[in-house]
């Protein structure tokens, strides 16, 4: 028997799609990759300064932040190193400045590269595709995550609706995963 | 085959592994880890698969028992094997993906194939290659067996029937696995994967530990807290009547489910998209699927590297003396609505992003403490004496928040060490 949970269902699918679609996209317009890529340098400037707050404010209310383990990959078929909606979100910053998150505390030191950014004008929304290398100090250890983040951004604020992360090391094995965003 | 040589003495692991501590070495010392991936891991029934994995003939999946590299495969007829990953010929690895399907195993290196149940199928030139007994070219074979779809592998030359091994951790088996519909069990195709700077008993000590979480998961708990219950996460667990077991053989359990007799579904906080999906749920009557959305709230490990966790099963994976990787593989329920394991997939991440990362700091502060010789001892006293609770068949029954159940899988672990085995490929 299968009930309806169509919203869910629908939400899910258009993520998949996301991931799946933004490969086969045409070479990018330089005048918005322009404008996107001080959307997207900023971002990685307010989450490696740890300004957490501030970076959740950029994300609309109905935001998804999804960070698949492998590609192709469907959110609602096999296990995410996670999904936030944008409450989990909010609880993963408050999570972030609690003193007893002992797997953060102290917390991670990070350093994103944005890099190769594309960006695409749809109805509606703007895509946007850039590359990322994701490094991390803690505990006087050091690793580094490469791979490629797509950012759904909606209205004049280029506010994020949904952004996914696609980091390959996931699928080897990291330590502690709890800086990645 | 010969037997691990070994300068360890038996008599050194009594002095390790003692009725309410255990020595750093135990943790620390790498030639203590070489001899147990042989006398604990590959001499003992270890968790390689699930059958769902591996549906249909021809399917496989790659793991690794005690560091061995192993080929879990279904043959054209059906039947499950657990083979060494190695070419019989210079001994490269046959099989590098995670998990796959095919009609035979060709050794990119010199083409040596090997039907799906080990045998060598072909030998390239065949002529130039002495006339001889094939056979003993097959792949290497662990013996393999099966309880409700959940497949085991050993070396050991003799071992004694999974069933007997499981011994009283069966009941417990069987509770996580009746509680899905029709007793069906799926698990979803990739892993979460983390891996920590310690040693893998870490995990172990961990994973029947009642205590720990009132403190290590503080943060847990001031998370977008909506529920108050009295799971291991209370603030005084050892005042509820929750239990731990050691089951004998080195299994472990945590029973929550007398602290909570509303059921676990009242343990969950909300997480992404639940509220529509438990609304559908409700909408069509169907609200007592949803204790299935969530663990069993029995937390059962299997010795050596198989751990109940919520819906995943968490498999440890030895890599080092001080490097473990966890593999978190999350199972569905096919016979319950859809929406059952649309919420899992979203419950289970909660705690591996906000519970396990305390977990996994835990691990490594332990072992760098560890690497302090002059401090030897590890406590593991909590609870005893052992009697004061329910001692029977080889169970011992204590409060949550005792460590009768490490001291269960030490013991268990201790003899193991003492035990010189000769492990051996069928």
């Amino acid at each position: 028997m299968r009930l309806p949970q169509a919203a869910v269902g629908a939400r899910y699918d258009d993520l998949a799609a996301l991931l799946a679609g933004v490969e086969g996209r045409p070479p990018a317009e330089p005048a918005l990759v322009a404008t996107v890529t001080s959307h997207l340098v900023h971002e990685g400037r307010l989450l490696d300064g740890g300004r957490f707050e501030e970076w959740l404010e950029s994300f609309t209310d109905d935001a998804v932040l999804w960070v698949p383990l492998s590609t192709p990959a469907h959110p609602g078929r096999d296990q995410s190193l996670f999904l936030d909606d944008h409450r989990r979100l909010g609880e993963r910053v408050g999570w972030r400045r609690d003193r007893t998150a002992w797997g953060q505390q102290p917390p991670s030191r990070t350093t994103r590269i944005v890099t190769g950014v594309e960006a695409w004008a749809d109805t509606g929304r703007v895509v946007a595709r850039s590359s990322l290398i994701l490094d991390e100090q803690r505990h006087g250890r050091r690793q580094q995550l490469a791979g490629h983040q797509i950012h759904e951004l909606v209205g004049d604020h280029f506010r994020c609706r949904t952004k996914i992360l696609i980091l390959p090391a996931l699928t080897i094995g990291v330590r502690n995963p709890s800086f990645v965003l | 085959m010969t037997a691990v040589e070994s300068d360890l003495s038996p008599e050194m692991f009594e002095n390790l592994v003692q009725p309410d501590r255990v020595h750093r070495r135990v943790y620390t010392d790498p030639e203590i880890f070489e001899l147990e991936m042989t006398r604990v891991f590959a001499a003992s029934w270890c968790y390689v698969a699930h059958e769902s994995e591996i549906p249909g003939p021809g399917d496989y999946k790659t793991v690794t028992l005690g560091r061995r590299p192993v080929l879990v495969t279904r043959g054209a007829d059906g039947t499950v094997h657990a083979l060494l990953n190695r070419c019989s010929h210079r001994g490269t690895i046959l099989a590098v993906e995670d998990r796959g399907c095919a009609k035979s195993f060709t050794c990119p290196y010199h083409g040596w194939t090997y039907a799906t149940d080990g045998r060598l199928a072909a030998i390239p030139f065949p002529a130039d290659h002495p006339v001889g007994d094939r056979s003993v070219l097959s792949l290497g074979r662990l013996g393999v067996d099966c309880y409700r779809g959940f497949v085991f592998a050993t070396l050991h030359p003799d071992p004694e029937p999974l069933e007997v091994w499981l011994g009283p951790a069966r009941e417990s088996l069987d509770t996580i696995i009746d509680r899905h519909p029709g007793g069906e069990m799926v698990v979803l195709a990739s892993p979460q994967r983390l891996e920590f700077v310690g040693n893998w008993k870490l995990s172990w000590d961990n994973a029947a530990d009642g205590l720990h979480a009132t403190f290590a998961h503080h943060s847990y708990n001031n998370l977008g807290q909506t529920v108050d219950v009295e799971t291991v996460l209370a603030r005084d667990p050892g005042s509820t009547p929750m239990i731990s077991k050691a089951l004998g053989n080195g299994h472990m359990l945590v029973d929550q489910r007398p602290g909570i007799p509303q059921g676990p579904w009242a343990t969950m906080r909300d997480v992404p998209f639940r509220e529509p999906l438990e609304s559908a749920l409700i909408d069509a009557g169907m609200q007592d699927h949803l204790d299935l959305a969530t663990g069993s709230m029995v937390n059962l490990s299997l010795f050596p590297n198989l751990i109940f966790v919520g819906n995943q099963l968490l498999v440890v994976e030895p890599l080092a003396v001080d490097r473990t990787r966890l593999w978190l593989w999350l199972t569905s329920a096919p016979g319950a609505p859809y929406e059952i394991d649309l919420l899992r997939l979203r419950v289970d991440e909660d705690f591996v992003n906000f519970g396990t990362p305390d977990d996994l700091d835990m691990f490594e502060r332990v072992q760098r403490g560890l690497s302090i010789p002059e401090m030897e001892w590890i406590d593991m006293s909590r609870g005893l004496p052992d009697d004061a609770g329910e001692v029977a068949e080889g169970v011992v029954t204590g409060s949550i928040t005792s460590e009768a159940p490490q001291r269960g899988y030490m013991a268990h672990y201790a003899k193991l060490m003492a035990t010189a085995v000769t492990t051996r490929a069928l």
